[in-house]
């Protein structure tokens, strides 16, 4: 089943008066449950691929569907709510809130969303305990290691049950046994939840974990694009 | 909503040192403009009893219509008659808000103590009528020796300076001249029956009180200029002048009615003078306010725009954004507004407690520095403060949320 499809996405930035083609045409259909891998080398247009699917970011030309729907159609106010009802990001960074426990920050994209305390709670509590931090869920992020905090961040990702996992290169800021326990959660949760994940890496030993691998060169993808 | 007010509060307390400036400022503000207000409140209290009660004003003061612009150069014509002081009186007891009326006259002339002369100003008063008005002020000037009566028909109340002049005790005679209605000269014998300050440099050396009937026989009349009504309430007072005065047309007397604060020049000075201090005060601390709230909110913004970044990206719309950081201004005004309220207190608490007094210009006499606690006014301030907070992160609040979310994500 098509849960997001790419026509002819090119993507331009403007660094003063140089024009930068970040994506020159891309083709890409992404089937509910997948579980991709999106490489190349640094500037190939890998992040900029992930921005545009995760509906944070505009193509400069093209056409974008997700879940049926073109991105370019929707107002800031819809795009927002399709972000937080159906797309869950992991960041190379982490980017847990600092004030708030992991807990809370679990919590908060139910919160955005408008769910009550209790039941953010109890589902936070759940996918923190599937990511194995369920112990340190009142510690706030910097009295956690990298791995703790990627996986709260995981957990954050999931814990709305979006249909669409998008992680920009997140073992980026790991080492090479917690990235593969990373991936590895990753994984066991595509394949028990059915969730969609696509993740940018350079990481080449990772790549043997995922079964579909698409690869970005100079804004073009150079295999993988098509369906399996 | 009780997420995002967490979110502010704790991003408040993880920034301890800005924070910290901004709520002090905020505070120092909040204390300044409430401790003045205060200060003013019992200034402006203060005067107005010394209007309403010590110069004897009354709430309202009736004229017949016309006595204010040619009163002067007919007097005869724009007095009040007995009947019409009858009259007047009748109707204005009548109103609920009304405690009494009482009728006045005002008159001029030379006193002198059988050597050396000099001007007087006097107020002729029914005796019991006024020591009605006074009230609880007699007991703050009270007057040496006796106050007016009836037992000395002729005894009158002489300000301290003047008597100082006249070298005039208690018990002492004197012969007071004045010109009649009709422009004869008249001279009578006065006793001094008591000495009394009328707290003023500029009248404490010419002021008298006579009874009103010995003043009446001086200006050779049975008439009165003017009727001096008392009113259970201040604040009743214009709605008490409108209301009096369509009474009395309906009754066939035209008359004009001044209020206390029309009539006593130095309380509209004083008090046009302290709203314009209290306004550039206010100004200030308005100012400082605005700017440490912009600066401070300016500051997270740029400090968290990852972190908007991330919001964005999990859902939060833009006016969540907003509401964020505004949630975060407004909470930075209410703590700074109840730290300001503490310092507030203390600062009264000290002054209560130290009892200072100075002469204010003009004034005869020290007069304690009292300051108010107005559960009002300050419940105002913190309101204000709070909504200009709030208003005043707004501007860095919009910058916030008009991020591009990609831009948000990368900034370092």
């Amino acid at each position: 089943m098509l849960l997001a499809e790419m026509i002819d996405i090119k993507k331009d930035y403007f660094l003063g008066e140089t024009v930068v083609h970040a994506l020159r045409g891309v083709d890409l259909m992404i089937d509910k449950g997948e579980f991709i891998a999106i490489w190349g080398p640094s500037g190939s247009g890998k992040t900029t691929l992930l921005n545009l699917i995760g509906a944070i970011d505009e193509p400069s030309s093209g056409q974008l569907f997700l879940e049926g729907q073109e991105v370019k159609r929707l107002s800031d106010n819809k795009r927002t709510e399709l972000r937080n009802r159906s797309i869950g990001f992991i960041f190379q960074g982490f980017n847990l809130i600092p004030v708030l426990s992991a807990l809370e920050n679990v919590m908060l994209p139910l919160e955005i969303r408008g769910t009550s305390s209790s039941e953010a709670r109890d589902k936070a509590l759940s996918r923190l305990d599937e990511v194995d931090v369920s112990d340190f869920f009142r510690h706030r992020p910097d009295k956690l290691s990298g791995g703790q905090q990627q996986r709260v961040a995981i957990a954050r990702a999931l814990v709305t049950n979006p249909s669409l996992v998008i992680a920009d290169e997140p073992t980026a800021n790991l080492d090479t046994g917690t990235s593969k326990k990373i991936i590895g959660i990753m994984r066991d949760l595509n394949e028990k939840e059915k969730t969609t994940f696509i993740f940018s890496t350079h990481d080449q030993r990772l790549l043997g974990q995922v079964e579909r691998l698409i690869r970005l060169e100079d804004g073009k993808i150079v295999d993988g694009g098509g369906k399996k | 909503m009780n997420k995002w007010i967490k979110i502010a509060l704790r991003n408040i307390l993880k920034n301890r040192r800005r924070s910290f400036v901004t709520l002090l400022a905020i505070a120092m503000g909040f204390a300044a403009v409430s401790l003045f207000r205060g200060y003013i409140h019992n200034t402006y209290q203060g005067l107005r009893q010394s209007a309403i009660r010590g110069e004897g004003l009354g709430h309202l003061t009736i004229y017949k219509k016309g006595w204010l612009e040619k009163g002067k150069i007919d007097p005869d014509r724009y007095m009040f008659s007995q009947e019409e002081i009858q009259g007047i009186i009748d109707i204005v007891e009548d109103d609920d808000d009304v405690i009494l009326a009482t009728p006045q006259i005002h008159i001029s002339g030379l006193v002198s103590n059988g050597n050396i002369s000099t001007i007087f100003l006097a107020k002729g008063v029914k005796p019991s009528d006024d020591k009605t008005i006074k009230g609880a002020w007699a007991a703050l000037r009270p007057v040496k020796g006796d106050a007016l009566g009836k037992k000395k028909p002729y005894g009158v109340e002489m300000a301290e300076d003047l008597a100082r002049h006249l070298n005039l005790k208690p018990g002492m005679d004197g012969v007071v001249m004045a010109t009649t209605l009709d422009g004869q000269m008249n001279a009578l014998d006065i006793e001094v029956a008591g000495i009394y300050d009328t707290g003023s440099d500029a009248t404490n050396d010419k002021y008298m009180r006579f009874p009103f009937a010995y003043a009446q026989s001086l200006y050779d009349t049975e008439k009165a200029d003017r009727l001096a009504v008392l009113l259970d309430s201040w604040e009743k007072t214009e709605r008490a002048r409108n209301r009096l005065l369509s009474t009395l047309s309906k009754a066939g007397l035209q008359c004009e009615i001044k209020t206390w604060n029309e009539l006593s020049l130095f309380y509209s000075k004083v008090k046009g003078m302290f709203d314009m201090i209290f306004m550039f005060i206010f100004s200030i601390v308005f100012i400082i306010v605005v700017m440490s709230v912009v600066n401070t909110m300016g500051m997270a913004v740029l400090e968290r725009t990852r972190e908007i970044g991330t919001l964005r990206a999990f859902g939060l719309k833009r006016r969540g954004v907003s509401l964020l950081f505004a949630i975060e201004g407004a909470l930075l005004g209410f703590l700074g507004s109840i730290l300001g309220l503490v310092l507030n207190i203390v600062v009264w608490a000290v002054i209560r407690a130290i009892e200072p007094s100075y002469i204010p210009p003009g004034v005869s006499t020290p007069v304690p520095l009292i300051v108010n606690l107005v559960p009002q006014t300050l419940l105002n301030l913190m309101v204000f403060l709070i909504l200009l907070s709030l208003v005043a992160a707004i501007l860095p609040a919009r910058r916030a949320a008009s991020l591009n979310v990609v831009d948000a994500l990368g900034h370092v």
